[in-house]
């Protein structure tokens, strides 16, 4: 014998109901649009280079170009992912791996399109590169990510200034080149790399042959550096 | 309110919070509003894609499809309907086996909580308990259970 426990009561009309959450899906659609139209920040290039113009993609190199192992960064300076890795791990890279001739580092821009500040800061980083100071730029921009990035600025120009001058740089000879996006298709062409190698986040890494995306602790780092440089020595010997 | 109205809204907005995610993975909101947790990391990993689409994006299909669903069964010609009753069942027992999937990605592999995916985790998990309770009110007896059986040794 089987019954069917009933339910209260509930036939009449949902009519109130629908009322109520059309109402409440109004508001939300409100909500979004509103967000939607939040100001952004001016994007820093209107037009997107031909990759087929653009030429190889040159990155920044810290270390000995013939280090038997190469490392291959392609990271975003507003991606936070990136900004941990560049303060918490990058630091014991450099010192026990890079400098010690293991292997040499290269970083090459990967630009996202949710950072509407990003661009400036890889022009800002490239600016820097022509005095020779990349690499003190790249930390300087890191460590003061909460200063200039999307939701902290809408122009971080002048964040940037500042970090030039704190460096020692040439800051007329510095503003000239960030204000006339001088290095636009450098910063293109590291970008249309990661996009050869089907690079889908940041930071994504390059350890001898093998490609891992997302930030890796340092032991991580080393073992795979190390494995990469057993083939290498191999190679060597022979 | 029936159970089926509850999950309504909280399906909708489960749709809100799917669709803010979409529109920030697409690059039409430049920057998430995420006080707490590390939103971006989570965003930006590769588990945040899935079957060529973002995962916000699945989300948003689905709570779309449980939307759908609660608001038939608040049509008064469906209100007894077991059959809506199992489907509202199964939508939200398959969400919630995906969400703990995702969850448990953020703890152990990501190592990062995005509070939007956490919201969406709490939304789907009171989806399964209103769905649960509202397939028991609907699910039939045996009354002959009520009487108790006797159990042979």
């Amino acid at each position: 014998m089987v019954a069917t426990r009933r339910k209260p009561p509930a036939r009449q009309s949902n009519a109130r109901f629908l009322t109520a959450l059309g109402l409440l899906a109004a508001v939300g659609v409100i909500a979004i649009v509103y967000v939607m139209n939040q100001p952004k920040a001016p994007p820093i290039a209107t037009t997107v280079a031909d990759p087929a113009s653009l030429g190889p993609a040159k990155g920044y190199l810290l270390g000995k170009p013939d280090a038997p192992v190469q490392i291959i960064e392609f990271a975003d300076f507003e991606c936070p992912a990136c900004g941990n890795f560049a303060v918490v791990t990058e630091p014991d890279v450099r010192k026990r791996i890079i400098e010690t001739g293991e292997a040499s580092y290269h970083y090459y821009d990967f630009p996202l399109p949710m950072h509407k500040n990003t661009w400036f800061a890889s022009e800002a980083a490239a600016c820097a590169n022509d005095q020779g100071r990349f690499w003190e730029m790249h930390d300087r921009l890191f460590q003061g990510q909460d200063q200039w990035n999307t939701q902290a600025t809408g122009n971080p120009s002048s964040i940037f200034a500042g970090y030039a001058k704190d460096l020692g740089l040439d800051v007329d000879k510095w503003r000239a080149c960030y204000s006339s996006q001088a290095h636009f298709r450098d910063i293109s062409a590291n970008k249309a790399e990661g996009e050869r190698r089907k690079v889908s986040q940041t930071p994504t890494f390059v350890i001898g042959d093998k490609e891992i995306p997302g930030v890796i602790p340092y032991d991580q780092f080393k073992a795979l550096v190390d494995s990469a440089a057993v083939p290498a020595k191999r190679v060597a010997t022979k | 309110m029936t159970k089926r109205m509850v999950i309504a809204v909280l399906a909708l907005g489960g749709v809100f919070v799917s669709v803010y995610l979409t529109l920030y993975k697409l690059g039409v909101i430049g920057q998430l509003s995420c006080s707490i947790g590390s939103c971006e990391t989570v965003q930006m990993s590769k588990w945040a894609t899935f079957l060529g689409l973002p995962v916000a994006a699945w989300g948003c299909v689905y709570y779309l499809g449980v939307l759908v669903t609660a608001i038939v069964g608040t049509v008064p010609s469906f209100t007894e309907s077991r059959r809506l009753s199992l489907a509202l069942l199964i939508e939200a027992a398959v969400g919630f086996a995906f969400t703990a999937y995702l969850t448990s990605l953020e703890a152990f592999v990501i190592h990062a909580y995005c509070i939007y995916c956490l919201s969406s985790a709490a939304i789907v998990t009171l989806i399964l308990i209103a769905s649960v309770a509202d397939y028991r009110e609907l699910r039939p007896l045996d009354t002959t259970a009520s009487l108790g059986r006797v159990v042979q040794p």
